[in-house]
């Protein structure tokens, strides 16, 4: 079964670089949708990626600088990106030869979509 | 984090999980009930409830799904309105065990989902061998509860069960 989610990830794992696109329950790190390269545990991104997108949100809010607006962590071999709306936060998984602008242009693009 | 085990050899596994998921209580059972390993009980008495219960559901949601699908159902979970149940089976060499945890906002179903997958992992690494584990028979099983709990609240030795 597919979710209206779909069109929303096919293009961006489209993208140069991308191995993994994921849309998860925030609250509890479900998997709504993915498209991910073989390889990729999708229910592994989304436990793990909604758990970090969780602590940045209450991370910024104790740190008084108000809601996370986009979410970027840079590792040795890759990124993992992330941006919620309402229930759902939206994680993509890149290497390192992703386009990062481009990529975070999209996601924000994609954002209205998600609620 | 605290785990407290009647079987020694799931304790690694079993603290493991917990410290991982960071569930507020956790619960590993043979499906006869009988306890062995804990976290976050103080209580022998609530141990005792919990295990019959996890037993029940477990055998309860076994019986539906054979009968929807004909095979029981992986897991089990709850959600309540601060804190959350999942039951699954792990399997080792010596037969199913049942885990049963409670969590709250801490964590994640996803991420104890995650961590489960582990522990089941884990657990089946580290059982002995299944000769040196049998299962309980109906005679012995108020002695092997008794004994359980003994251990689990510091009263007894835990069984290792390590090969040598």
């Amino acid at each position: 079964m597919t979710t209206t989610f779909i069109s929303l990830l096919t293009p961006l794992s489209r993208r140069r670089g991308v191995v993994g696109c994921v849309v998860a329950d925030a609250h509890d790190g479900i998997v709504v949708e993915a498209v991910v390269r073989q390889g990729v545990n999708a229910n592994t991104v989304a436990a793990l990626a909604a758990s970090l997108y969780g602590g940045a949100v209450q991370s910024a809010r104790a740190a008084g600088m108000g809601e996370v607006g986009f979410l970027r962590l840079e590792a040795e071999r890759g990124h993992v990106f992330a941006i919620g709306s309402g229930e759902l936060v939206l994680v993509v998984i890149a290497d390192v030869s992703v386009n990062v602008g481009q990529l975070r242009v999209d996601m924000l693009k994609s954002r209205e979509n998600l609620a | 984090m605290t785990v407290a085990v009647a079987e020694a050899w799931v304790e690694e596994p079993l603290r493991r999980f917990v410290d991982d998921a960071r569930v507020v209580f956790a619960l590993l059972v043979h499906p006869s009930g009988q306890v062995m390993g804990q976290h976050g009980f103080t209580r022998a008495v609530d141990v005792m409830s919990a295990c019959a219960l996890a037993a029940a559901i477990n055998a309860s949601a076994g019986a539906l799904g054979r009968e929807l699908e004909a095979r029981p159902f992986k897991e089990l979970y709850h959600a309540g309105l601060e804190r959350q149940i999942f039951l699954a089976e792990a399997v080792t060499v010596n037969g199913a065990c049942v885990l049963i945890t409670a969590f709250g906002r801490e964590t994640s179903l996803g991420l104890v989902r995650l961590y489960f997958q582990e522990f089941r992992q884990a657990l089946a690494a580290a059982a002995p061998s299944a000769g040196k584990a049998g299962p309980v028979l109906a005679a012995d099983f108020e002695r092997e509860l008794d004994r359980s709990m003994a251990v689990l609240f510091g009263r007894a030795r835990p069984r290792d069960l390590t090969p040598v």
